[in-house]
This record gives C-alpha cells, structure tokens and sequence, in this order.
C-alpha cells in the first residue's frame, strides 16, 4: 500500500490558481469554502514563489487528535477523510491544522457553521463509493477511478504532484537534478542577468 | 547508480544550503519560507492547543462530573446533611428581583453546563445533528445568562467583597466535615458562596468572551486557540463548583432551596451558618 501525498514544485508554480478553480468547479464546493489556495511569497519581485496548499494529510494528523467526535479519521493510503454528519462544527480541527485546511461553511441558523469541508484528495468519504451522496457531500471520488486528485490532474506546468509519496519525490529528485542547482541552476539569474 | 545520484544530491542541497544562505531566491530559502508562514506560529500555541485537546481537556470534565458526586455521595453518607428547625423566626433575605435574577441565571448556567457537556462528549451520542443543537442552545442560554449576570454582580458585589474571617471558614471548610453545628465565621454569605459568586461573574464575563470567539470564529487564529484553550479551563473550574452549589442547595443544608423560592430564612439557620450577617 502507497502513501498518498501532495508535492508542490514552488519552481514551477505560477501561481494560476488553476488548482483551486479545478477543485472548487469539479467537487461543487460551497461559496465561501476553499479547500485548495495558493499563497505568494516575494510578490511582484525577481525570485517571487508561489505554493498550492490544501489538507496536508499528515501522518499524526492534529485534527484526528482533537476532533471531540472522532469523525475525523486515516485511510491506510494516508488520506485524511472526514464524516461531515457526525461533524458538530465545533472547529477544534481548524485551530489544530498547521495548514488552516479544515474550511466551514456559514449561512446556518443563529449564524452557526455547518460540517466541516476540506481536501479529500478527491477520494470522497465514508459514504458508498460513486454514490449520490458520497458525490454531493464530498465531491468526486477520482482515487475510486484511479486517476489523481482534480488540482493536480489540471495543474498546467505539472508543478503540483498527488499519488504515492514514492513516486513523486522520484518525479522531483530527477526535476531537481535536470535544473541543477547553486551555480549552475537554470533560472531567473542564468537567464536573465548571467547570460 | 541510484545510490550515487542521491549522495550526490544530498551533497548538493547541502552546498546550497551553506553557501547561499541569505538570499530568499534559493530553493530552499523559499521553502523555509513558507514553513515559516505555514507552520511557525503552530509551534506556540497550535501545538499546546492539540496536546491539551487531545490529552487533557476531555479527561478534566470527566474527572470532575464523577469524582464531585462520588466525593458528595461520600459526603451525604458519612457525615450527612444539615438540618435546621424552619418554624422559628423567618429573616427575609432575598427580595423578588434578587430571586427572579437568580432563577434566571440559574436555569441559563443550568443549561450552559449540559450543553457544554454535550458538545464535549458528543462523541459518545454520535455528534451530527445533536451537537449542533447543543452549540446552538449554548449560544442562546449564554446571552440570557451574561445578560443576567450583570444585575446579580451589581446588587451582591458589596457583600461579597472578600473578608479576613473567610480564611478561617476555608481553613475548617465551612463546618461541612463534622457533624457538630457550630457556628463558623461567615457574614451573609460564606466563602464557598464568595468565591462561586467571583467565578461565575468575573469567569462568567471571561466565558462571554472567549466563547464569542469560538463561536463566530473572529481575531486570529492564535486568538482562537488560547480561546479555546482558556474556556475549558475555565469551564472545568465552573462545572465544579456548579455540582457544589448544586448539592448545597438541593441536599446538604435541608430546606435551603426554599429561601431562594420565598425569600426567607430561618433565623436558627443564620444563627450557625453566618451568624455575622446583620439583618
């Protein structure tokens, strides 16, 4: 069994936000909810770098640690999953994400927040594989299908990488090493300034 | 092959690391970065929160609803309950308003502790739904009650300023642990009444606000993390000494429930209990 995992190559990122539109559109999430963003750093200057974040999936994963309904909990791949009928909404997993993942929608009575929403690596939930529900509580499940997650399937400079951890960091180590690095990197300076 | 490419990289990542430390335009100065953005505040408050949350909170709230009873069960058996004679002299103690507020902060803070129990353990009634309702309840019940705390500090605040002799009532708690009456140093209300007054109004205001930042999720996400942290502390505290007023009223001192009902005390009652009260 893999390890399922993001990976994104803050190299090749342009910050397009093709990610969080594909998976906004593609799993029907509520306005207001964004279960994928990218955040900038440096912006507008030589050397700026963008990252796509989402559920991390972490091993140990905080918000399996302090979900006072357990409802939170790890497939044996490594995807973190949720159960959005047994979530009461309290937010202990927003406040224990390193990643601010956990995502809640607003709107309800009393102004109270509903179920929480995050990245489910387009693996869906605790529902029926394909079902209706499964598809309109949690979006697709493209992990059942056997394709990658939605962000990455789209990604247009294949910057952000999703399946098994193994794999990917092969794709990334063999990217590292064709860039070169130091000295000899390919990039802003070499191409434009050290000609 | 495999093994020499990766040494070679490792060797790489850490010439590049050494010699080009500063400038944010190297690989893994980025990366630091954004660790830093991502994770860095985490490691101050993010983390205490989700050991407290993990380890102690939910275990705190269940020592406390069952060592309390069983301790007052103990209590009841062994030393057993006052009793006071009620035909004697009456003082009137409590006037309408006073009993109106109280009752209305006493059903609220009634509920507020049952939602909140709820939500703590909502893992063993399933969640969902109910949780919900329960948040939403605890929403309503705590307007109500900071809406009535107010009236009940402004009209007790002067007579339950703390005083030299409550350390004497602390130090033999109160009578409570022999079966002797004896009178013990209390003005109209002892310690224990003292320091449940303090925790309930100054906590209660703390509630209030830590609880509208859990709530409505505003201020930073640190802000939210002490909050929550500060709550359930607090909350312990206040779900403790709520099952003491609770069993004090209702059981340990025999009749002491309908002077808050009528307004009156029996006089053989002060006299023991707190006999400094000047009525």
């Amino acid at each position: 069994m893999g390890r399922m995992k993001f990976l994104c190559d803050i190299e090749r990122c342009i910050d397009c936000s093709g990610c969080v539109v594909a998976c906004k559109e593609g799993n029907h999430i509520p306005v207001g909810v964004n279960r994928r963003r990218v955040i900038t750093i440096g912006q507008g200057q030589p050397g700026e770098k963008s990252i796509s974040v989402a559920c991390m999936h972490c091993s140990d994963a905080p918000c399996i640690a302090v979900c006072p309904v357990d409802c939170i909990y790890q497939r044996d791949d490594g995807i973190v999953l949720h159960d959005k009928e047994a979530c009461i909404g309290c937010g202990y997993c927003f406040m224990a994400c390193p990643f601010g993942a956990p995502q809640f929608p607003g709107g309800q009575v009393f102004g109270a927040r509903g179920a929480m929403d995050k990245c489910t690596f387009c693996a869906g939930g605790p529902e029926e594989t394909f079902s209706v529900k499964e598809r309109k509580l949690y979006g697709q499940n493209r992990i059942a299908e056997g394709k990658v997650p939605l962000c990455a399937a789209m990604c247009a400079t294949k910057s952000l990488l999703a399946g098994d951890a193994d794999e990917i960091s092969d794709v990334y180590r063999e990217r590292v090493f064709k860039r070169g690095s130091g000295a000899n990197a390919w990039g802003w300076g070499k191409a434009y300034k050290d000609k | 092959m495999k093994k020499i490419l990766l040494s070679g990289l490792l060797l790489f990542l850490a010439m590049t690391g050494l010699a080009i430390a500063g400038p944010p335009e190297t690989l893994t100065a980025a990366y630091q970065q954004f660790n830093a953005l991502f994770t860095g505040e985490w490691q101050q408050y993010g983390q205490l929160f989700t050991g407290l949350q993990k380890d102690l909170f939910p275990r705190l709230f269940l020592l406390v609803i069952t060592i309390v009873p069983v301790f007052f069960f103990l209590h009841y058996v062994a030393i057993g309950p006052m009793s006071f004679p009620h035909d004697g002299k009456q003082v009137y103690c409590y006037t309408l308003f006073v009993r109106i507020i109280h009752w209305l902060a006493a059903v609220s803070f009634s509920l507020l502790v049952l939602t909140g129990l709820l939500v703590i353990f909502a893992k063993l009634l399933g969640g969902g739904s109910l949780g919900i309702w329960a948040r939403i309840v605890h929403l309503v019940t705590a307007v109500i009650f900071s809406a009535s705390v107010i009236p009940m500090f402004l009209f007790w605040v002067r007579e339950m300023l703390p005083a030299v002799h409550d350390l004497k009532w602390m130090l033999i708690m109160g009578g409570y642990l022999s079966k002797e009456q004896k009178a013990v140093p209390a003005g109209k209300f002892n310690a224990g009444q003292k320091m449940w007054f303090w925790l309930a109004t100054i906590g209660g205001a703390v509630m209030a606000v830590t609880g509208y930042f859990l709530y409505s999720h505003q201020g930073n996400i640190d802000t939210l993390r002490l909050s929550a942290i500060i709550h359930n502390v607090l909350g312990a505290a206040m779900v403790a000494l709520f099952l003491v007023h609770l069993y004090m009223s209702l059981a340990a001192i025999k009749g002491s429930l309908r002077s808050m009902i009528s307004g009156y005390k029996a006089e053989a009652e002060l006299k023991i209990l707190h006999p400094r009260f000047k009525y």
